[in-house]
């Protein structure tokens, strides 16, 4: 019975061939490591555990090149998953940042982790959650792709098995994380308890007629939806796992955890909010603005205290997060644009940050911020790199963090939320003050040694990328804003299509 | 329809509130009402009538549990098989190739876990 009509749905498998490659080469990783690896026990002819990482960035590399075969379409897999802008874009993007991952991890996973082939099929696997999380038109399958990711996720955090920090954070994440997707998974049930449906359009849909009669289940939906996402990409009254999940796992999670998670979870929000409620805008926009000033209070504030390098940078991802979430607040297609383009910013800016802080610690096995003392003058272009990254982070011209920034503020205020902007500006100010810190530590301080540091040509060329990254969206963010634009435009005709579709007759 | 959907849960709670006075009351009331004369007799480890030998306590290996987590490959496998082979002629061939990457992963599994020796009994 069932049968006929899921015929008529579109099975066309190959709009799934990214994700496919990232599945199909996460299992030969692991089978490589396992028959060829360098636990498996042959005498000749292993397989050493660098490589691995090469291999592992080269198919995420592979599955983002891939992806570019959609760009410009509208195609869409059984009703469930959008291939379009949107979708490419966030693709090409969350296999980028696993690339650099694998590549920042290859040498940190050699020298301190066991079991290389399944670290780097569960970063391969948590790009397809991302993927699924940013392509999906329906709530379900948004829920089952957040999971994969971010059960992915916690195994990695607590990769590092023998080191308790690790254990701890990892546990503290999952058991968090559990809880909000208990929590999220609540906010489904109701607003498919009184929309009818898990699509966003047809939520969407429900949403423009009178809502007067649902509002109390509704808007309780809503906000455990909100918790719940909140949960994920650690905005303020739910942000208690981040420091500890950041401090504990090995130093390339915390960076895959800071990029690529909270990316993909803005992408869910984004997505979800545009096109099932953004008729109720009025309801819940201040809601999300008072998280956002909480956020970025807490976040900037509470890092000035840090004396883990780790954990400032947590708590300055959390302040970040605050500044992101007043695109939400302010949810218009320019806004929802400069979103995505201070996400991005945020992003390569910090990877870069990452970078710089796994090639110290390889070389000395400290992430303390006092440790950085004189590194200025052990290794001059690490230090460089890193001034600049947090530069960035701060928001100073020239660098991608102020152009992002001003673009996301001049949109909020367009919004008729001047006061948010400026409350934005002034934590950017606080913001400066502690990543200072650590530039006058490298520069200003005397160091233990003063032998210079070996170079490590393949990271260095991955952070010189990045930090030209940097430079590039800051000083000409139109090619980057256009893209941007392009694919958040595709979100926003989706709900103008359907409207269209239901005025018809 | 809404004001409905909240009006039903009133029976909810009130069998929830019921719920608790009525097993909260009786844990009380026996905390109160009972008598208590503990002798060391009473407090030893009732099994069947017979003396327990040892501690109560005892380590299990962990080798049970990965031995459960394995069985649940071939549990899975099961739950998924019949209801397949019952509608296996309506759908056809495409549902033969869905079980075969079914099967494919869930065999994926096992030989995980059989190359890193889990099934050798040690």
């Amino acid at each position: 019975m069932l049968w006929p009509a899921m015929t008529q749905l579109n099975f066309q498998w190959e709009l799934l061939a990214p994700e496919f490659i990232l599945v199909g080469w996460a299992g030969a990783l692991v089978l490589l490591d396992l028959f060829w690896g360098s636990s498996a026990g042959l005498r000749t002819g292993r397989i050493g555990k660098e490589p691995l990482g090469y291999l592992a960035a080269a198919g995420a590399v592979a599955a983002a090149l891939v992806s570019l075969f959609w760009i410009g379409d509208h195609k869409n897999f059984a009703d469930l998953i959008d291939v379009n802008n949107y979708t490419t874009l966030f693709r090409v993007f969350f296999g980028l940042t696993a690339a650099f991952a694998c590549i920042a991890s290859a040498r940190y996973v050699k020298d301190r982790l066991l079991h290389p082939g399944e670290y780097y099929a569960l970063i391969l696997l948590s790009v397809v959650g991302a993927n699924g999380m940013a392509a999906a038109s329906e709530l379900l399958t948004a829920y089952i792709s957040l999971e994969l990711l971010s059960f992915s996720l916690y195994v990695l955090a607590s990769y590092d098995k023998f080191d308790l920090r690790s254990n701890e954070g990892g546990l503290k994440y999952m058991l968090l994380g559990a809880f909000s997707s208990a929590i999220f998974l609540y906010g489904i049930s109701l607003v498919y308890g009184v929309t009818g449906s898990t699509h966003f359009n047809a939520i969407g849909e429900v949403l423009k007629g009178d809502t007067s009669d649902i509002d109390m289940a509704l808007l309780l939906g809503l906000a455990l939806m909100i918790g719940g996402l909140g949960f994920k990409v650690a905005a303020v009254p739910f942000h208690m796992w981040t420091p500890d999940a950041y401090e504990g796992a090995p130093l390339p999670i915390t960076a895959l955890i800071s990029a690529l998670s909270k990316s993909a979870g803005f992408a869910l929000f984004l997505k979800l909010f545009t096109q099932a409620f953004l008729p109720l805008i009025d309801d819940w926009r201040y809601f999300i603005a008072a998280l956002s000033v909480a956020t970025m209070a807490l976040g900037n504030l509470v890092a000035i205290q840090q004396q883990n390098l780790k954990r400032l940078l947590a708590y300055s991802s959390i302040g970040q997060v605050g500044y992101l979430l007043m695109g939400i607040a302010a949810l218009s297609p320019e806004s929802a644009s400069a979103l995505v383009l201070h996400m991005i910013g945020y992003v390569v800016t910090n990877l870069a940050v990452f970078v710089c802080i796994i090639i110290y610690y390889n070389w000395t096995g400290k992430e303390e911020i006092k440790d950085y003392a004189g590194t200025a003058e052990r290794a001059p272009f690490l230090a460089l790199c890193l001034s600049i990254a947090l530069f960035s982070l701060a928001g100073m011209p020239l660098f991608a963090g102020f152009a992002t920034k001003f673009i996301l503020f001049q949109s909020a205020a367009q919004e008729d939320l001047l006061w948010l902007a400026g409350v934005a500006v002034f934590f950017s100010f606080v913001s400066l003050y502690y990543y200072l810190l650590i530039v006058k530590e490298m520069y200003l301080g005397e160091p233990a040694e003063r032998t210079r540091f070996p170079t490590p040509w393949l990271e260095y060329g991955a952070l010189s990328l990045l930090v030209a990254g940097v430079m590039f969206v800051g000083l000409y963010p139109q090619p980057v804003y256009d893209a941007v634009e392009d694919s958040t435009a595709t979100i926003f005709a989706a709900v103008e299509d359907s409207a269209a579709v239901s005025e018809r007759p | 329809m809404t004001s409905d959907l909240f009006g039903d849960y009133i029976a909810v709670l009130i069998a929830a509130i019921l719920g608790f006075v009525l097993v909260g009351g009786a844990l009380i009331a026996n905390l109160i009402l009972s008598p208590r004369q503990p002798t060391r007799t009473k407090g030893v480890t009732y099994e069947c009538g017979m003396l327990t030998i040892g501690r109560t306590r005892t380590q299990l290996h962990f080798r049970y549990y990965l031995f459960a987590i394995l069985f649940l490959i071939f549990d899975i496998e099961a739950v998924f098989l019949f209801p397949w082979a019952v509608t296996f002629l309506e759908i056809g061939k495409q549902a033969f190739w869905e079980m075969i990457a079914f099967i494919a992963i869930l065999g994926f599994g096992l030989a995980y876990a059989w190359k890193k020796g889990v099934l050798r009994w040690r």
